[in-house]
């Protein structure tokens, strides 16, 4: 896994697994607050979890707010799944999968979460446009699984 | 006993016709029960090779169907479940006795039941080439070292890119070969006291994998599965420890610890199965459906834990 700044984040890509360390980041935390840009994690392994849990435990044990920008969907299926993962951090954008039903293009698209919050608690996905026909793609899975991380 | 004989336990009647005919190319002969008490009694003059059983059934008469089973020496368990009916899982998992859970749309999946059938029937377990069409590619890696995990899950990563499939299909690929070769490398070797030796070793540590302790992944997609076989040549990976594995997925609160790679895997694939001979060999093939999107896929999955026949006990 890398970190790189990322404007007021940390920009984590690659793997998260054995090496990554995650606790180790609190100490980069300015005022309380720790952003993480999670767009290039490509996949979390059983090891990576675990780290991921202690470091949102360390997290609020320090009194540390996380926030979580840009969420691959690697990571929005872990939060599902386990929800220990959570913690008690918070999700402003997140990516989503969609496709298009005229030309059959899937894509991982980003949603805003704090825009589209209303909409996402009544499991109602904002639509979006092909880019590569313009047509409008559909969501790409069940919102009831797919957004059950937003509802904490 | 030398059975020739398989009975279906279900009470819907057109998927015991859909079964039935499934079941019947085997040559072998098909006996109907409506429910688990006909099924019981049917066992008194019966003895299968292979009980079928509806999962929506799962309780305490599902069990005693399982115990006189045994008792008149069958050894394999078939449940099926319908997708609708998928919160019976964690009650089927608890009943630790289900070795064989298919998840099916309607009608059975044919191919699924048939290759479950044919491994429980013939013995022949091995080899991820039975769930894939002829002629498909097949990728053989043996790993010599622990640190070429990493290399073949990224290189696995990027093939199943170049094949067309999704980021989605080629995450769910990573996490599943990175767990199931972890597994291999980490939790399989046992000593002679049955021992895991490795299983508390830092997973970053390099670790040389010679002849006993290599570790083989193949894997290839035929644009109905992806599908990824890992074994290992110890044979220590026993079906209670799988179930054990399994039923966890279903702790959404727990997120580490033994057993929750395989957990992972299992909730990372559409089919989940062990091949196991005791001492000698575990193989696990899982197998993930590229054919339909997410939101046409069952949220739960299969599973199927077979043992070599001479080693049942």
């Amino acid at each position: 896994m890398t970190i790189t700044a990322h404007g007021d984040a940390l920009a984590l890509a690659g793997a998260i697994d054995e090496t990554a360390a995650l606790p180790g980041l609190l100490a980069r935390a300015a005022g309380g607050r720790l952003a993480l840009d999670l767009a290039g994690i490509t996949f979390i392994n059983s090891l990576g979890v675990r780290d991921w849990i202690r470091m949102q435990a360390a997290a609020q044990q320090a009194g540390i707010a996380v926030e979580l920008q840009r969420v691959s969907e690697p990571i929005v299926h872990q939060l599902n799944m386990i929800v220990a993962t959570r913690g008690a951090a918070r999700v402003t954008s997140f990516f989503a999968p969609y496709a298009c039903d005229r030309c059959g293009r899937e894509e991982s698209l980003l949603i805003d979460a704090i825009a589209h919050r209303e909409g996402l608690i009544r499991l109602d996905p904002p639509a979006m446009q092909c880019p590569e026909c313009a047509a409008q793609m559909a969501f790409n899975d069940f919102p009831e699984r797919y957004f059950s991380f937003l509802s904490g | 006993m030398g059975s020739t004989s398989i009975l279906i336990v279900h009470p819907d009647r057109k998927t015991q016709r859909t079964v039935q005919r499934i079941l019947g190319t085997t040559g072998y002969r098909v006996d109907i029960a409506d429910d688990l008490d006909q099924g019981t009694r049917l066992l008194a003059h019966l003895s299968p090779v292979l009980v079928v059983v509806d999962g929506a059934m799962a309780g305490r008469a599902l069990m005693a169907l399982f115990d006189a089973a045994k008792g008149r020496g069958t050894t394999a368990c078939m449940t099926l479940l319908g997708m609708q009916a998928a919160a019976q899982i964690p009650a089927l998992l608890d009943l630790g006795a289900v070795t064989n859970l298919l998840v099916h749309p309607m009608p059975v999946l044919g191919e699924e039941l048939t290759i479950t059938t044919q491994k429980l029937i013939r013995g022949d377990l091995f080899g991820v080439e039975k769930y894939l069409l002829w002629g498909t590619d097949l990728h053989e890696t043996v790993l010599v070292r622990s640190s070429q995990r990493a290399e073949l899950v990224g290189e696995l990563a990027e093939r199943v890119r170049a094949r067309g499939q999704s980021a989605r299909v080629a995450s769910m690929a990573m996490l599943v070969a990175d767990e199931l070769i972890s597994n291999a490398v980490h939790n399989a070797p046992v000593d002679a006291a049955g021992a895991h030796y490795r299983k508390d070793l830092p997973r970053d540590r390099e670790l040389p994998l010679d002849e006993r302790h290599r570790v083989r992944l193949r894997w290839g997609c035929d644009a109905r599965y992806l599908a990824i076989e890992v074994t290992d040549w110890f044979g220590s990976l026993d079906q209670n420890a799988i179930l054990a594995a399994l039923a966890r997925s279903d702790v959404r609160q727990a997120g580490s610890g033994a057993g929750m790679g395989l957990a992972l895997t299992y909730r990372s694939c559409d089919q989940l199965v062990f091949n196991l001979a005791p001492g000698k060999r575990s193989e696990i093939v899982a197998l993930i459906d590229v054919r339909y999107p997410p939101s046409e896929r069952s949220a739960v999955s299969s599973y199927n834990v077979f043992v070599e026949r001479a080693a049942v006990s």
